[in-house]
């Protein structure tokens, strides 16, 4: 017997460094509001799937066990940035297969408390030993960009400059702004061409979405499809960006599964840790034709107010980047969004939305997983 | 902790006076790698040592200017395609700018583990 998987309910801690409130005390505050939304009682939740990169291991528990929730089975997720999605991803076809009907996703990272600075790079990784920060990859991906396809440095700085306006919108983000291609491009270089304004920030957050079957309730938001995948050797002879070919891959899975494709989104949250990360990912998932990304967002098409908005929440790069949070925060956004609930950010009559997060850091792979999903309105 | 941890980077090789960076070459698909890998990633195919180098192109540049642990920053990197061999990320020798892509580079060996290239003039 298989179900049709909808979001039944979401919540989120608010966003951004906040190293005096426990990991714990985040996540409470995104699953009370998710069970509440959702109208689901704590001890209907059968199993609960969590997203979490730094840890420490036990952090799921120790945040359930406060909501008393337990004895149930919790499953935590390590995929890089994707980990919160990858766990959504278990959670719906925990649900279509019949496993367990009513499931908790959360998604939780404390970074201020596990790392100082940026992301220290893997010693045991080739390329994390020779120095390589997660911010040089996007930087070399944009280097190429911009010789291959005559991406401009106005281009990748849009990207910024509409997340963080985008932001404005949203209460819960970390940082938000109105700024200019200009004050974008004059923030402190972190890895050329990436300004800091360019970068995702060290982010603290939880994220919590009930998942169940659609049939539950009227307003639930339904999971058309859900796809997951890691990654392929690149760097042999790949004329592709870094990260590009799974983001593709992905999306082709998703769409295929959903029936539809991209011109048919009303919008889009996408994994912008870094702006050149969202000009890739627009363009993996179909919205731009490679090599078009930037135009495509110069031009107001991808803005609140163009015809498919990426980003309304202000995305990485303005909401904030927990990493294990991250992919649950984009799928709360999508969902609010599909129902009409999000205020002054809010998609005029958006009926389809797609999530996607892709994470990477392990040298030869063009990621370490990538996840796509295809949300639908009530 | 760090000091026990074998070091991943590729090795250098110096024959004749030119550096080369050891890898394997997959029999089966032809994909050359400087990883460390029990089957080639490609296909799952056998692999054999073979040595790469010294001469590349440049992929991809960027300077890092934030600290990163055990590293002075400014420095740049690079992705380099070598001549028949992979693409590997190198230093580049004395430079506080990214190298354009397309520049044509060569192996100088390395420095403390890292791979090291300087521009071919
Ligand atoms: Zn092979």
């Amino acid at each position: 017997m298989s179900h049709q998987a909808a979001v039944l309910g979401v919540g989120t801690s608010s966003f951004g460094k906040q190293p005096e409130v426990p990991l714990a005390q985040l996540a409470w505050s995104a699953v009370q509001e998710a069970l509440s939304d959702s109208g689901v009682d704590a001890r209907g939740i059968e199993a609960a799937y969590v997203g979490s990169v730094l840890g420490p291991f036990g952090s799921a528990q120790r945040a359930l066990q406060g909501l008393g929730i337990g004895r149930i089975p919790v499953i935590t997720v390590e995929n890089a940035c994707a980990s919160g999605t990858t766990a959504f991803h278990e959670a719906c076809w925990a649900v279509r297969e019949g496993r367990y009907e009513t499931v908790l996703v959360l998604g939780q990272e404390h970074m201020s408390s596990r790392i100082t600075g940026a992301i220290p790079p893997d010693l045991g990784d080739p390329e994390g030993r020779s120095g390589l920060a997660l911010p040089g990859v996007y930087a070399m991906a944009a280097s190429r960009y911009m010789a291959r396809y005559g991406l401009t440095l106005r281009q990748l700085a849009q990207v910024s400059v509409k997340n963080h306006g985008h932001a404005l919108g949203n209460s819960r983000a970390q940082y938000s702004g109105d700024y200019t291609v200009e004050e974008v491009l004059a923030s402190p270089l972190i890895a050329d061409p990436l300004t800091l304004l360019q970068c995702c920030p060290i982010s603290d957050g939880a994220a919590a979405l009930v998942v169940g079957r659609a049939a539950a309730r009227r307003d639930a938001v339904r999971v058309r499809s859900c796809a997951l995948r890691s990654g392929r050797a690149w760097g042999y002879r790949s004329e592709h960006a870094w990260g590009f070919e799974i983001v593709r891959e992905t999306a082709e899975a998703a769409y295929a599964e959903a029936g539809l494709g991209a011109s048919e989104a009303d919008l889009f949250e996408v994994h912008d840790s870094f702006t050149i990360g969202e000009i890739l990912s627009i363009e993996g998932l179909g919205l731009a034709a490679e090599g078009e990304g930037g135009r495509l967002t110069e031009s107001g098409h991808t803005a609140l107010g163009g015809p498919q908005p990426v980003n309304p929440s202000g995305g990485l790069l303005s909401r904030g980047h927990p990493l294990g949070c991250t992919g649950v925060a984009q799928l709360a956004e999508v969902t609010w969004q599909l129902r009409g609930q999000a205020g002054a950010r809010q998609v005029e009559g958006a009926r389809i939305g797609v999530v996607e997060t892709m994470g990477g850091g392990v040298a030869g792979l063009d990621g370490n997983a990538c996840v796509v999903a295809v949300l639908e309105r009530p | 902790m760090t000091r026990r941890l074998p070091d991943p980077r590729p090795q250098v090789e110096i024959v004749a006076g030119r550096a080369h960076v050891v890898g394997q070459q997959c029999a089966a698909c032809g994909l050359r790698t400087t990883l460390v890998v029990s089957a080639c990633p490609g296909c799952r195919g056998e692999l054999a040592p073979v040595r790469f180098g010294p001469d590349g192109t440049v992929w991809g540049s960027t300077v890092i200017r934030v600290p990163v642990a055990g590293r002075t920053p400014p420095y740049c990197l690079a992705y380099v395609d070598l001549d028949g061999g992979p693409r590997v990320l190198v230093h580049v020798k004395a430079s506080t700018e990214p190298v354009a892509v397309g520049t044509r580079v060569r192996l100088r060996g390395d420095s403390g583990g890292d791979l090291v290239v300087e521009l071919v003039r």
